[in-house]
């Protein structure tokens, strides 16, 4: 093969990777926000304790 | 395409229609747990539970109750508020008649959380948890209800339906994170048995009881008792549809007396098989009777191949009894992708449908940011008994409970809310639903009687089989097939006089 096509084929090779790479870390961005906005929706959840609710949780077996 | 009603050739002393079809009834039975926080001083689950449940009380003097939706409403064996839903001839029906339990139960513990804080302080809250395990190894159920022929033997349920059940947790399973670690089920630990016809003292994975709630000669109900608790709507209802599909093919081989594929899928032995699963989860080995292992997912692949093999024939059959062209094999289609999806670990896709995925998927961001580690490495750590930080772990602990929290909790509604979980049924079409029984049943007669006999305030009781009018004097109606939707010459005249009675009042 020429070394022109093999120059653009290694490009493009890159280029592919790249585009991907960004969509990952776009994807994890977006991901982290999403859990951001999560974290913040339960915070009281996550602010109460933890032990008192866990503990208070008891009861007879059922079926 | 096979007609769905037939009681008339039925009074001619021929077989009924449904024996011949996969016509099915489902139904889910669900037992919450409920507990008491932010009170002025400590209030028992039980005083919760019968708080709840006061306003029935009051109404009916009783803690058993049916609805006019066609469901049973009461509370249970260890105060536990408990909910079946009424008979459904779709696992999509079953879903909308569970989620109409939900809103349910859910307006009944606020309801009793407004009264409770006169007496124990504004902070107070009731919480009211879909799941199978307390914090003290306590465990309870939901249980499935499936109308199999009679002509399945405990045998073929043993050999051919356990290690289905037992397999498919890596898709139904509703996760754990308790002691320290987690695991994909919330139930596999307390199940200590396989078939049984007890139900008090052991706890097996499936339960033949003798009352089919259905002609006896032509049905068996198969009550099964390993399902977790489930809060994501698709694995409700795939749970049934799953199940429907296998079954579908052990009643065809039962019916024509061939030997099933399904026979080689026989477990060595199904409680280590169910322990493994817990344990290990997807990649559980389980050892076959012939000595052969295979993984959850091996297995669940062979149940899947078999149902694609008996749906390349048969898919028309399966379709009658779903009510719709297509549906079969759009289960099927649902089931390979989730299947292909855990082949490949992809947590992030598994958390839109599956709820151990969207547990783990969140509990490991959760731990890779307060770590400093990565996502991979926090998976690791989660599935590791003890490797977390205690007050990490504790946290977590209290996550997995907010998670099944249908009253208070914050996790699953900020997952729904954020796109993270796929809702199937919304809060509307469930609050319909407590109005509003499933299509093509017994429920729609046991709805309307109970409906038009409290409107008409006429004492009155119900069982699963049976309607009861107290007074003037006692009339009893019988309803035996659980396909019948329409009165008979007894039940019409009943709702005629009902109405009678409604009207006069009205015009008073």
């Amino acid at each position: 093969m020429p070394q022109e096509q093999v120059n653009r084929k290694a490009s493009e090779h890159t280029q592919a990777v790249n585009d991907e790479q960004v969509r990952l870390n776009v994807e994890a961005e977006a991901s982290m926000d999403v859990l951001d906005s999560i974290l913040d929706d339960i915070s009281t959840v996550l602010e109460t304790n933890a032990q008192e609710y866990v503990d208070s949780f008891v009861q007879k077996g059922g079926q | 395409m096979p007609q769905l009603h037939d009681s008339t050739s039925r009074a001619q002393g021929e077989p009924n229609a449904h024996e011949h079809g996969f016509d099915r009834i489902f139904g889910l039975e669900t037992e919450y747990g409920v507990s008491v926080t932010g009170a002025d001083h400590a209030v028992q689950a039980a005083n919760a539970a019968v708080a709840m449940f006061r306003p029935i009380v009051e109404h009916t003097r009783s803690t058993n109750t049916y609805l006019a939706n066609g469901s049973r409403l009461y509370l249970d064996v260890g105060a536990h508020p408990e909910y079946a839903t009424a008979e459904a001839r779709m696992p999509s029906d079953a879903l909308l008649a569970d989620a109409a339990g939900e809103r349910i139960m859910r307006s009944m513990a606020l309801n009793a959380q407004e009264q409770l804080r006169d007496a124990v302080g504004s902070a107070a809250r009731i919480h009211l948890f879909k799941n199978n395990a307390d914090s003290a190894g306590h465990s309870f159920g939901c249980h499935e209800n499936y109308l199999v022929r009679r002509f399945v033997g405990l045998t073929d349920i043993t050999d051919q339906l356990l290690p289905l059940l037992i397999s498919r947790q890596i898709i139904t399973g509703a996760g754990r994170f308790a002691d320290g670690r987690f695991s994909i089920t919330q139930r596999a630990l307390f199940v200590d048995e396989t078939v049984s016809s007890a139900t008090t003292r052991s706890r097996p994975m499936v339960n033949t009881r003798d009352e089919p709630h259905a002609n006896p000669e032509e049905f068996r109900r198969l009550h099964v008792i390993i399902g977790d608790s489930n809060r994501s709507q698709w694995a409700t209802r795939m749970k049934l549809a799953i199940t429907h599909l296998v079954l579908c093919v052990i009643e065809y081989h039962a019916r024509h007396q061939e030997s099933s594929a399904l026979s080689l899928m026989a477990l060595a032995d199904p409680v280590d098989a169910n322990h493994a699963v817990d344990e290990h989860g997807v990649q559980a080995q389980l050892q076959l009777a012939s000595g052969d292992h295979v993984s959850a997912l091996q297995m669940q692949r062979r149940y899947w191949q078999a149902c694609a093999t008996f749906l390349d024939a048969h898919a028309h059959a399966v379709d009658a009894s779903l009510g719709q062209p297509g549906a079969a094999l759009q289960i099927l289609d649902e089931w390979r992708v989730v299947l292909d999806e855990l082949e490949r670990d992809d947590i992030a896709s598994l958390a839109t449908r599956v709820d151990w995925a969207a547990k783990l998927h969140l509990f490991s961001q959760l731990v890779a940011r307060r770590l400093g580690c990565d996502v991979d490495q926090a998976r690791a750590l989660l599935r590791q008994p003890g490797a977390l930080p205690p007050a990490l772990a504790l946290q977590l602990a209290q996550l997995d409970f907010d998670y099944h929290d249908i009253a208070n909790g914050a996790v699953f509604d900020a997952l729904v809310r954020h796109g993270r979980m796929i809702e199937e049924v919304s809060a509307q079409q469930a609050d319909e639903a407590r109005h509003t029984p499933p299509a093509g049943t017994r429920a729609v007669l046991r709805g309307r009687f109970v409906q038009l006999a409290a409107e008409a305030h006429v004492r009155h009781a119900c069982d699963w089989t049976t309607l009861e009018l107290l007074e003037p004097h006692k009339t009893t109606v019988s309803l035996l097939d659980p396909f019948e939707d329409q009165p008979d010459a007894q039940l019409s005249a009943i709702f005629d006089q009902l109405e009678a009675r409604i009207a006069l009042h009205e015009t008073r």
